[in-house]
């Protein structure tokens, strides 16, 4: 089986690209191909110039990487984790202090950063994980789901951060199942589905046509009104909820509509909002499989 | 600083910090089983003649190193691989051997005071006296290198549930169907025979002459053999570090 096939992107210094797709879609193995732990059976790796493939060591150089899973900090604590992945990764004594007091600080865990690893929340370790990541980062940052367990305070910080590192010059490639923050935190992203790129671009681009359309969401009284309300005007059901998306210009209209039926008691309430990244996410893979959608070519190699 | 001298101390400094919880129970246990098993195979044998017993005590002195190399480290290795510690490393700007190299060091430290805690406890027990050759500490260092090499080996080639049953398997071997604890000519020939391809046999003879030096001398055969076993143990264990799936 191909884990992936026919890949071909590049991300620029300054430019955070995110990785988009289902569970399986070839998200990790990609990161674990430019890291070197898995070998492509086929095609090239370039990393600021140096061949990842053929010289691993040098792209482990020039990469920082915060895994899917949880780094492994038992028995040691957050601030001795990143001190010490500053000083594998070349630092002074005093910058790798420095450093590792300002991250802490700007994540918001100062309070943990002297407990053992294995007593600290999911969410805490996670930010530990981006720390090191972060804490001397290589030409390209690659986080595979680095918001997983953070809370919504912290994830605004650690978006921050990410966009910081991308304004320090690096590269960032990061994974997330969490399109609607992507959205806003990603200059481009890649969707991936079966080890394949099934569209990529920027996020209005990935919108495309669905930007001049807005999404129509009805909640009705029971599920047969709902049938019948999808039946009659379009859109999908789930239970009493009915979701459609219409052209911009109709939206006063589509109000009224809207208004009226809930005055005749068929629908409890109504939302009208712009399409969103995911509402496109899930046009093109589908809720449950494969359904490719067109590639936005926004002028990169695809 | 060089680059592999400087990972080589980070990553020692992380691996002790890591388990600096575990390593007193390690300690505590090594050292027990290491003295249980001359005060043991004592039970077996209450009147071992004065051969017998130098061969119970320093047979005990080299299982404590193999237990050390080839059960703990396979064991700790097959965690630190299902936890995923194991690949974090291997995505660090971090040379190979320096991982590998950090980890035997843990490794021989731990081993080191069961080995001299059994010595003492064989001595008492049977009344030996030694004639110890310096080369004891490079033999030390050559089985527990071996040791540990060929345990990582293990714990990287096999599946982690596959990896207790073969420690449990090497324990059991060294201790009853190895010439360790006893001469090679009590064993049926077959099994003589295995144990010239197998480890065990030339840990148990280098400790051995190196601890009480034989009067004809030291034999460099069991430093060759193993020599070669930890090389190719390096070997396959740095290879299979780098190895990419």
């Amino acid at each position: 089986m191909r884990a992936n096939d026919g890949i071909s992107f590049d991300v620029a210094p300054g430019e955070i690209c995110g990785l988009l797709g289902h569970n399986g879609s070839g998200k990790t193995t990609l990161l674990n191909q430019v890291i070197g732990l898995v070998r492509p059976t086929s095609g090239e790796v370039i990393v600021a110039g140096h061949d990842a493939v053929a010289d691993p060591h040098t792209a482990r150089r020039l990469c920082s990487y915060q895994p899917q899973t949880h780094n492994p900090i038992d028995g040691i604590t957050p601030r001795q984790a990143v001190r010490l992945m500053a000083r594998l990764r070349g630092a002074t004594r005093r910058e790798a202090r420095d450093r590792t007091e300002e991250l802490l600080t700007a994540l918001d865990i100062l309070p943990w950063a002297d407990r053992q690893g294995s007593t600290l929340s999911g969410g805490v370790k996670r930010l530990t994980g981006f720390a090191m990541t972060a804490i001397r980062p290589g030409r390209l940052v690659m986080l595979d789901e680095p918001t997983n367990d953070v809370d919504p305070v912290r994830r605004t910080l650690l978006w921050q951060l990410i966009r910081d590192l991308a304004d320090a010059g690096c590269a960032v490639l990061l994974v997330t199942h969490n399109v609607i923050e992507a959205e806003r935190a990603v200059d481009r992203l890649l969707i991936l589905d079966r080890g394949a790129v099934v569209a990529h671009g920027t996020p209005a681009q990935l919108r495309g046509d669905d930007a001049d359309r807005v999404r129509l969401e009805l909640l009705a009284v029971d599920q047969a009104t709902a049938a019948r309300l999808a039946a009659d005007n379009g859109g999908t059901v789930t239970g009493r909820r009915v979701m459609s998306t219409v052209d911009v210009g109709e939206v006063s209209n589509l109000i009224a509509w809207a208004q009226r039926q809930r005055d005749r008691r068929l629908i409890e309430e109504f939302s009208v909002a712009p399409v969103s990244l995911e509402d496109v996410y899930v046009r093109i893979l589908g809720s449950t499989g494969h359904r490719p959608g067109e590639p936005v070519d926004d002028g990169r190699r695809s | 600083m060089s680059h592999w001298l400087r990972s080589f101390l980070l990553i020692l400094w992380w691996n002790v910090l890591s388990s600096r919880a575990d390593l007193p129970i390690y300690f505590m246990v090594q050292t027990m089983l290491s003295v249980g098993v001359v005060t043991g195979l004592g039970f077996l044998l209450p009147t071992a003649s004065p051969t017998e017993a130098m061969y119970l005590c320093t047979g005990s002195m080299t299982v404590s190193l193999i237990t050390v190399g080839m059960v703990l480290a396979p064991q700790t290795v097959s965690y630190r691989r299902q936890s995923g510690f194991l690949d974090y490393q291997r995505s660090l700007p971090v040379p190979r051997t320096a991982l590998m190299a950090a980890d035997a060091t843990v490794w021989t430290l731990l081993a080191l005071p069961g080995f001299v805690l059994s010595m003492i406890v064989a001595t008492l027990r049977f009344g030996l006296s030694y004639q110890v050759s310096p080369l004891v500490v490079p033999a030390v260092l050559l089985v527990v290198v071996s040791a540990v090499t060929i345990g990582y080996s293990i714990a990287y080639l096999v599946r982690p549930v596959l990896v207790n049953l073969i420690t449990n398997a090497v324990i059991i071997v060294s201790l009853l169907f190895a010439p360790v604890n006893f001469p090679v000519e009590r064993l049926p020939d077959w099994l003589a025979q295995v144990h010239r391809f197998l480890p065990f046999q030339y840990m148990a003879e280098l400790i051995r002459q190196t601890v009480d030096v034989p009067p004809a001398g030291l034999s460099a055969a069991p430093f060759l053999v193993l020599a070669v076993w930890a090389i190719a143990g390096t070997a396959i264990a740095c290879r299979v570090l780098s190895r990419r799936d």
